[in-house]
């Protein structure tokens, strides 16, 4: 069907073998044995448009996996996100998540008149550098601007899981100020997008991307510094894409942090506290054991595996990988906060008991939404101890362990 | 920790405020069978049950606006009436009946404390013709409202200095306070009715000249019958009850002596002897039959006793005692009850020997009363019955004469209020069709009831609640007796209903309902009913088929009944175990289960879900469903209630 002959071009689906090593890695066939990301490839080269009805649709997390398991380079997440856009516009969804409020708040960040009070979280230590509505003076110095996401909508609405995520944006600044840096902040600034785009919503995606370009450009910033990992993906890679490309260089926190180590470390008195136990009993414990999950986004989709572990090392933690790292990592369970399932939920709880498994006490990822789901996760009243891990956000414990 | 709070009050970010107001999803079950025996009772059709699931909510506006619709003096109803609603409610069977009346006082007098708007529906006069009503009591009154909501000009003729007839110059006024019939009066004369007090009308050709179009006569029943005893019209001291009551009312000056004996059983006797009481008297009540025949009200003859009235039953009095000129007693005899009389009471019949007499110096007859025709002029044409009443068509309320009717005490003999009103509807409805040049008869379709048989499940006893009462030592005066209740009280006592057969019809759930779903009328064409039921209840009405059934209507005609059960249903492999349903649930409905794996999925118990769909509000991962409580639907809510 020419509909689809786009998307099997693009995504490299004609080079399929039908030879199923997608479906034998992906987290959710594992669980779910009616999907299967072959048979879904084979049915668009058999041109089945009944496809866009069926629910198996939005099952995907878009971990990536198969991708990268692929042997003929077939992008199959990305295969099945062209899909769900051809599907959104004949009106299927999948199930939303928190009855789609995630939704919601992002298409009510497309009104152009909207207006936020986004910044309330900043406290007077924080330096930061706010533009005011007119446009600056284009380049007039090398500007750095940090884009925070949507880290204070998901500070309130995950009240309940008691995550401090904010922390992740006021470390930043703390790094960030550390290195001499003042960052621009933008008043502003809308939800990247990333999630409308995953769930079909691509013309609402594409209204923000615009937004957030026309204000990063309005500043004139030669870099734009991220601090989640799907921001960074979503600025980097789909913007242009889809859009437009920014005038600025995409860096994420860890590759800022992994770059200025030895001036972290040693310049000017400043540098690491030698580490200690993050718990609060406060007794020393320079072994502690860490564990650290790759985001999908960070690691399978933009190669970054190795700064955060190079970070953690510099710290004096004893890293002890999981089975499943790097680039055969099992994703955090959900994404697009859509079908979040009985799978999610199974592929969360295996993924922590990894963790645990690898003898430390604590997990680190440098992505919010995987803290969120998996402390979600262990929120219940019924998990099982041994499942339970302590979880905390890279950036954080970098800003921590800063003296 | 309760971890869900968030989702179900409001949804706040640092950013952004989504109000979510309604996540507490609305009652959708509906179960509509018959109507209830309260309202079956109440001459004027009030929405009982209605009303009280209201006021069980909290929804007190809304409940009034209930009973205004079929009662324009709800704070006077509220005291007085009689309620023969109670008598018929079923919770009677179990312990007390409901408090219906004193509920509906509750929210007079909510009103009053929090001020009311007119409602000044309908009321522009688009209609043509003049109506002239003679009498200004509750009969005189309903009618007068009602007309002028249809568009009439309205008069009402009084001949006393106040308006209100019976309800304020017999009822007394610790019973009925003045403010009260003041308020509701006004509130009618808002409206644009015209009531002319002191102007007694003496001729009806007179007002058709002055351009009425229909008269209504609602004179009431004024005149007190004679005891015919001997000594009766030999010695100074007797006074009629309604020449006592009202000379009272008025505020005029009465004399008394310090004993006083009333004759009768009725609330006039009752009322007389309590006023006597409260001019300080001391009074003895002489009735002739036993206190289960007494036609007053039971509870203001618990109420007589108590401030310490004395009351002779089986009693008549024989003589009248005088000395020079003046009543110094009365001779009584005792009476045993023999065969029953017309009335259907056991006749009283003298025991022989049995006489005695009672000191008084005033005796205040109370036994009945006869409206008072003597202001109709010689050689008028109306048609007058045995009993000096007007004789008029039953349905219509019409007199043998074109364009006069009359209704209330002075068509049936001192009666009640509540009668009244409904008289007072039913004159209203015809005169409209008399002037609308309709036939007066209507072509009354009696409407088609599905029949099935109430069936009360067992329920827990909960004694009424208790109206308070002024204490016996303060009593000395007229201030009202009874207290009414506080908003606690009212909506406690409301709770108490059993809501006979089911659907209130207050019509709240209508505008609630998503997909329309809720009719309240039976469709003409008997194609169906639809009775959404919780599941429990499904082979409840069904006998067997719990699904559908075919029910014969009062006409033989059978009509389908569809039943659909509402409840929460999972979806589990969206599941993810939270238990967040299981907390939240006020039934106990879902239970996490175990798949053996570690890994827990909800599962809804079908009998014990009530479907009310707060657990698919909380489910954070939408895999709970109701039939029509959807996700998309709450979805819609948030995207409705976003205000940025
Ligand atoms: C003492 C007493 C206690 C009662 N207690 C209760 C009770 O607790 N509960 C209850 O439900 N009922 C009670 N009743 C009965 C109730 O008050 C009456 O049934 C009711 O008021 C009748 O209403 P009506 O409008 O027909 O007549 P009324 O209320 O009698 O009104 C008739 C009006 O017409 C006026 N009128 C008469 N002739 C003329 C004329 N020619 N021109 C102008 N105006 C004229 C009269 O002055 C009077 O105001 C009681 C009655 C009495 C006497
Ligand atoms: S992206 Fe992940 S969840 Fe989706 S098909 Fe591939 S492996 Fe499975
Ligand atoms: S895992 Fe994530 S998406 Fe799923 S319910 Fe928890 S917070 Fe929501
Ligand atoms: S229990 Fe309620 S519905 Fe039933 S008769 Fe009494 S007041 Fe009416
Ligand atoms: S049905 Fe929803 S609320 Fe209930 S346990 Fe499953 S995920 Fe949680
Ligand atoms: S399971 Fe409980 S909370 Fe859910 S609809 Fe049924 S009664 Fe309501």
């Amino acid at each position: 069907m020419t509909q689809f002959q786009d998307i099997i071009k693009r995504t490299k689906a004609y080079l399929c073998l039908d030879c199923g090593k997608c479906t034998s890695v992906c987290p959710i066939s594992i669980l779910n044995e009616n999907y299967t990301p072959r048979l879904l490839v084979n049915k668009v080269l058999r041109g089945d448009i009944d496809l866009l009805n069926d629910e198996l649709l939005w099952s995907c997390i878009s971990c990536g996996l198969c991708y990268e398991r692929c042997e003929s380079d077939v992008k199959f997440h990305e295969f099945i996100r062209d899909l769900r856009i051809e599907a959104y516009k004949i009106g299927k969804t999948g199930v939303y998540a928190h009855h789609g409020t995630m939704q919601s708040i992002m298409r009510m960040m497309t009104r152009p008149d909207l207006k936020q009070n986004r910044l309330d979280w900043l406290t007077k230590d924080l330096k930061v550098k706010i533009p005011k509505s007119e446009i600056r003076n284009p380049k007039s110095d090398s500007l750095t601007l940090y884009f925070v996401g949507c880290l204070p909508y998901f500070d309130s609405f995950f009240s309940n899981l008691q995550l401090n995520i904010l922390q992740i944006a006021k470390s930043t600044i703390k790094i960030l100020n550390h290195l001499g840096i003042e960052p621009v902040i933008m008043p502003n600034e809308r939800c990247c997008g990333h999630d409308l785009l995953w769930t079909g919503d691509i013309e609402n995606f594409k209204k923000l991307a615009q937004h957030n370009i026309a204000e990063i450009n309005k500043t004139g910033a030669e870099k734009v510094l991220v601090s989640c990992p799907e921001c960074y993906v979503t600025l980097k890679e789909y913007y242009p894409e889809y859009v437009a490309p920014l005038n600025a260089e995409i860096i994420h926190i860890s590759e800022l942090i992994a770059e200025n180590l030895p001036e972290l470390k040693n310049n000017g008195g400043t540098g690491f506290q030698p580490v200690k136990t993050h718990s609060q009993d406060g007794c020393a414990n320079s072994s502690l054991k860490v564990t650290y999950q790759d985001p999908c986004r960070l690691g399978r989709f933009s190669n970054i595996y190795e700064q955060p572990r190079q970070i953690i090392d510099a710290m004096g933690f004893k890293l002890k990988e999981m089975d499943k790292n790097r680039k055969s990592a099992i994703c955090c369970g959900t994404s697009g906060w859509m079908n979040c399932s009985t799978y999610s939920k199974q592929i969360q709880l295996a993924r922590l008991k990894e963790a645990k498994n690898t003898g430390a006490d604590l997990l680190i990822t440098s992505c919010p939404k995987c803290q969120i789901h998996f402390k979600c996760a262990m929120s219940d009243k019924n998990i099982d101890k041994k499942t339970k891990i302590e979880i905390q956000d890279l950036t954080t414990l970098v800003a921590n362990q800063l003296k | 920790m309760k971890k869900i709070s968030h989702i179900q009050t409001a949804l706040e970010t640092k950013d952004i405020i989504l109000k979510f107001p309604k996540i507490t999803p609305i009652t959708y079950t509906v179960r509509k069978i018959n109507t209830s025996p309260c309202k079956d009772g109440c001459p004027i059709d009030t929405d009982v049950k209605a009303y009280l699931g209201l006021i069980a909510t909290g929804k007190f506006e809304k409940a009034l606006e209930i009973v205004k619709k079929d009662n324009p003096i709800p704070g006077i109803c509220g005291r007085i009436c009689v309620h023969p609603c109670e008598t018929e409610c079923t919770r009677d069977e179990i312990d007390q009946p409901l408090a219906i009346c004193a509920l509906k006082r509750f929210l007079a007098d909510y009103e009053l404390r929090h001020g009311s708007t007119p409602d000044l529906a309908g009321v522009k006069s688009t209609k043509k013709g003049k109506i002239a009503i003679i009498g200004s009591g509750p009969t005189g009154l309903t009618a007068a409202n009602d007309l002028i909501r249809l568009g009439y000009k309205v008069t009402v003729f009084e001949e006393l200095p106040v308006a209100g007839g019976m309800l304020y110059t017999g009822i007394p006024e610790y019973r009925l306070p003045r403010n009260i019939i003041k308020t509701e009066v006004n509130a009618i004369k808002e409206l644009g009715v015209a009531i002319k007090t002191r102007t007694k009308i003496k001729s009806l050709s007179k007002l058709r000249k002055q351009g009425y179009d229909a008269i209504f006569i609602a004179v009431g029943a004024h005149k007190g019958l004679k005891l015919r005893v001997p000594g009766e019209d030999e010695f100074k001291g007797f006074l009629d009850c309604i020449t006592f009551l009202r000379a009272v009312s008025l505020g005029k000056k009465v004399k008394i002596g310090k004993k006083v004996i009333v004759i009768g059983g009725g609330n006039a006797a009752i009322d007389s002897a309590r006023t006597a009481f409260r001019l300080g008297s001391s009074v003895h009540i002489v009735y002739r039959r036993s206190r289960k025949e007494m036609p007053a009200n039971a509870w203001e003859i618990e109420e007589a006793e108590r401030e310490g009235i004395k009351i002779h039953y089986l009693a008549s009095p024989l003589k009248i005692l005088g000395e020079n000129g003046k009543v110094v007693g009365m001779e009584c005899i005792q009476n045993k009850l023999g065969k029953p009389d017309s009335s259907g009471r056991r006749r009283p019949v003298p025991i022989k020997g049995s006489e005695f007499n009672i000191e008084t110096e005033t005796i205040i007859p109370a036994i009945s009363q006869e409206p008072d025709l003597s202001w109709l002029p010689a050689g008028h044409k109306l048609k007058i019955s045995k009993w000096n009443s007007f004789e008029v068509d039953e349905d219509t309320l019409a007199t043998n004469v074109k364009g006069i009717f009359a209704g209330g005490d002075c068509v049936t003999g001192p009666k009640t209020v509540i009668e009244a009103i409904a008289a007072g509807h039913k004159a209203a409805k015809s005169i409209d069709r008399y002037l609308q040049r309709k036939p007066l008869k209507e072509e009354t379709k009696v409407n088609e009831r599905v029949e099935f048989e109430v069936v009360i499940e067992p329920k827990e006893k909960k004694e009424r609640v208790y109206m308070p009462h002024l204490s016996i030592k303060n009593r000395k005066n007229f201030k009202e007796v009874e207290l009414g209740f506080k908003e606690k009280m009212a909506i406690e006592e409301a709770k108490r209903c059993l809501k006979c057969g089911f659907c209130a019809e207050c019509s709240e759930c209508m505008p609630d309902c998503e997909k329309s779903l809720v009719s309240l009328s039976i469709p003409e064409e008997p194609s169906g009913i639809l009775l959404r039921v919780p599941l429990d209840q499904r082979e409840f009405p069904l006998n067997g088929n719990p699904l559908q059934g075919k029910f014969s209507l009062a006409g033989g005609k059978k009509v389908t009944v569809i039943v659909e059960p509402i409840t929460a249903q999972v979806r589990s492999e969206l599941c993810r175990g939270c238990g967040d349903c299981e907390e939240i649930c006020e039934y106990s409905a879902p239970k996490l289960q175990d798949q053996g794996n570690g890994v827990f999925i909800s599962k809804i118990d079908e009998i014990g879900c009530k479907g009310c769909g707060i657990c698919a509000s909380v489910c954070p991962s939408g895999a709970i469903t109701l039939n029509h409580f959807t996700n998309k639907y709450i979805e819609t809510l948030i995207k409705h209630s976003t205000r940025l």
